[in-house]
């Protein structure tokens, strides 16, 4: 962007678009397990998730751009975060956080799903069991530079 | 193998009034993947049908499949608020089938106490929080996890991590507290009384939150044991059963506290009878503060059971053979039946748990208060209006990493 | 210190309630398949109020296969005065019961028991007549088979065919099995098929 003396600014259409989509990137509430708790803690007063941007978390997959899947996804669970994603409208991102949502964690078994990145394409993981809510942060960070790099999210065109 | 059983019943409008609704599994007010399939005439509910599974995790299963002490991370992973409720629970069933109940350390037991009371406050911390949130008091939201937030930062010290720290051990700790633990624990006894008053101003006497929660889901103490309600709220509705006072564990017999009852049980109810609960952890954390002042060991003087300090491994044979086969193998227990129960911030969380003389656990069988509680939502909800439902499932508590397990 | 290890009793224990140390944790009983129902209506109507927990233990290789056990608890009655300390009673049945027998519903006696049936039915297989409403709870509704039971393998039949991480070193692998799934005739067979030009 070039700031000229007197009443114009210049940039591309694209930047400018891409830095407001940045800037308030909405997630999904899709908290599963105890990742879903760290989740939470991050929208908490500590860790204040919403000056990234994500003020609210929108339970309608329809208004949200992330969906962050904190949580292990059990076989049940599975058809349904598919539908959900499906149903967010592009551009969408998703983070998978946490051990069981990134290759199944610590649950090598019949009732877990090993990685959520079996049923949707993921943008960034984020391990740890769970993750503190720093790592989730840095996660968002990710995906806010994916995004002013022209990263579409998911199966489109990846920056 | 068979073949699985009957189709999954029909969902189509049984009347011309009423309508059957899916409310979940992904909805901010069910506190986890919970589905209630509801028939719902208007916005009154005339039946609640909630389906449970969504995070079924094979815990159980997973156990059957690692040494004694590693099963303790997955079944650590049930109650996801109360982590250390889930290790107590598991590390006293072993350790009684292991016959050492008695050869635990004091200290370990008191801090032990310690843990478990600070566990009790940051869940209900989380249970406050969540509950204001879906009834449209957010503040209290950032409140309470302000507090929670000193909570974990002590169970980061002694364990490694925020959640499931795995410090609790079969056999008493994973090492003694770290220096300068203490110091930060007598800063937050110091605070928590002023926390807690903020926490009641925020609530307790708001019309809004009286409106919505008084005369809401109502539990009769005959239904409440009927429907195998444990912890708040059974004592919410009158009946003055704690595992602590029932069945002490952990030398609960010889502190002081007393145990909230109330008589209405209603969600309000449920509401004092858990705020009251963290003033009663309160006290109990202060008398075991006060008893950690002598130091002492944390971990059973077993090498059969207990790895020996790190230092003598370079020093005796023993040492490192004991330590070899511990972490190779994994002690025995020996063959058996157990049921242990403690009091989780949900109600009796047990575990009954049977060896067959392996390094492994043949089955550990849990008894999850939440599936219990939240049955219940299947006696109170019919005849309520849908956002009564969500005052309900927040005032019953469950946490589906326990339901579904 | 006395040891806590025992010597192993040729193998595992098939029946280890059978061989318990002496714990009071409550006072068991083993019933019948046939006489359960009725002793556990004596059972409530003696002050068993709650049904503490409902579970089942498979004991493959042993007859009868599972072990349905019922967690009782009688609460204890208001004390008269305050001398007087009464605690409440725990009671555990245990009820062997063979594979494709079924058990009668207790789900009328205590409504708690409705999810715990459903429960064993789901992870055993062991079902319960009279339930009014018997089906899957924790796996989907067209799952096959039963996870709990000790011959259901541990990744379930679908993945337990897939190949594996290297660096996966569970202790839930049977030790000797190559951590990549693929074995050695395998992949000889793959290289002939790669050389012969096949597809």
């Amino acid at each position: 962007m070039t700031v000229s003396p007197g009443h114009f600014m210049l940039a591309r259409l694209d930047d400018v678009a891409r830095w407001a989509q940045s800037s308030s990137v909405w997630p999904l509430t899709m908290g599963l397990a105890c990742c879903a708790i760290e989740m939470m803690t991050v929208t908490s007063s500590e860790y204040d998730i919403a000056r990234l941007g994500s003020e609210v978390f929108r339970s309608s997959p329809r208004q949200a751009d992330l969906m962050i899947v904190s949580g292990r996804v059990a076989q049940k669970m599975g058809p349904v975060v598919k539908r959900l994603y499906d149903q967010m409208a592009d551009p969408k991102w998703v983070i998978s956080m946490g051990a069981c949502a990134s290759s199944g964690g610590i649950f090598d078994n019949y009732a877990i799903i090993q990685g959520v990145d079996t049923i949707i394409p993921v943008d960034v993981y984020v391990p740890g069991c769970p993750p503190t809510p720093d790592g989730l942060l840095y996660a968002v960070n990710l995906i806010q530079q994916q995004i002013r790099a022209g990263g579409r999210g998911g199966i489109l065109a990846r920056a | 193998m068979t073949a699985s059983a009957t189709p999954p019943p029909e969902v189509i409008s049984r009347s011309d009034t009423t309508m059957v609704l899916s409310m979940g599994p992904q909805h901010p007010s069910t506190h986890g993947v919970l589905q209630i399939v509801l028939e719902i005439d208007s916005e009154n509910v005339v039946k609640a049908d909630p389906e449970i599974g969504y995070l079924h995790t094979g815990i159980e299963k997973s156990a059957e499949g690692l040494f004694w002490t590693q099963a303790q991370t997955v079944i650590e992973r049930m109650d996801y608020l109360a982590p250390s409720s889930n290790a107590l629970c598991y590390a006293l069933a072993v350790e009684r089938l292991l016959g050492i109940t008695d050869r635990i350390p004091q200290r370990a037991q008191t801090i032990r106490v310690l843990i478990g009371e600070l566990t009790r406050i940051a869940s209900h911390c989380v249970w406050l929080g969540t509950h204001g949130i879906d009834l449209g008091a957010i503040s209290v939201f950032f409140y309470c996890f302000d507090l929670r937030e000193n909570i974990l930062d002590l169970s980061e010290a002694t364990g490694g991590a925020r959640m499931h720290p795995n410090y609790i051990r079969v056999g008493g700790l994973n090492g003694d507290l770290p220096e300068g633990l203490l110091a930060r624990l007598d800063a937050l006894i110091e605070k928590f009384p002023g926390r807690l008053r903020e926490l009641r101003g925020l609530l307790q006497a708001n019309p809004i939150f009286q409106d919505r929660t008084i005369d809401i889901g109502v539990l009769s103490p005959e239904e409440a044991v009927q429907w195998n309600v444990t912890g708040p709220s059974l004592r919410a509705s009158g009946i003055a059963y704690d595992v602590r006072k029932a069945f002490p564990y952990c030398g609960y017999e010889t502190y002081d506290f007393d145990v909230p009852t109330r008589t209405e049980g209603d969600a309000y109810a449920r509401f004092l009878v858990r705020l009251d609960e963290m003033e009663q952890s309160i006290r109990l954390i202060e008398q075991a503060r006060r008893r950690l002042d002598t130091p002492g060991p944390v971990m059973i003087d077993d090498p059969k059971v207990a790895l020996p300090p790190k230092e003598t491994i370079a020093l005796s044979m023993e040492a490192l053979i004991h330590h070899f086969k511990l972490i190779s193998e994994g002690f025995r227990v020996p063959p058996g039946d157990v049921y242990h129960s403690v009091e989780s911030p949900r109600g009796e969380l047990g575990y009954y748990i049977v060896s067959n003389g392996e390094n492994k656990p043949y089955r550990i069988r849990t008894r999850p208060p939440s599936l219990y509680n939240l049955q219940a939502l299947k006696g109170i909800a019919p005849g309520n209006l849908i956002a009564d439902l969500v005052v309900m499932i927040g005032s019953l508590d469950p946490v589906f990493g326990e339901v579904d397990r | 210190m006395p040891s806590t290890q025992v010597p192993p009793i040729a193998g595992a224990a098939i029946d280890p309630p059978s061989l318990r140390p002496p714990i009071d944790d409550a006072v068991i009983e083993r019933v019948a398949p046939s006489e359960i129902r009725a002793r556990l209506e004596a059972l409530k109507a003696d002050g068993y109020a709650m049904l503490l927990d409902l579970g089942a233990v498979d004991y493959l290789g042993r007859s009868p296969r599972f072990d349905v056990v019922y967690h009782l608890l009688r609460l204890a009655p208001k004390p008269a005065s305050v001398a007087e300390v009464s605690t409440p009673t725990r009671l555990r049945i245990l009820c062997g019961v063979e594979e494709d027998i079924s058990l009668p519903t207790v789900s009328d006696l205590w409504k708690s028991a409705d999810w715990a049936e459903r429960e064993i039915y789901d992870l055993f297989g062991i079902r319960f007549d009279g339930h009014p409403d018997l089906r899957r709870i924790q796996m989907p509704n067209d799952w096959v088979g039963h996870p709990l039971r000790k011959d259901y393998p541990m990744r379930g039949p679908a993945l337990e065919r897939a190949p594996r991480p290297a660096f996966a070193n569970k202790t839930n692998v049977v030790a000797g099995s190559p951590p990549s799934g693929r074995t050695l005739e395998a992949l000889q067979e793959q290289v002939k098929r790669v050389r012969e030009g096949r597809p």
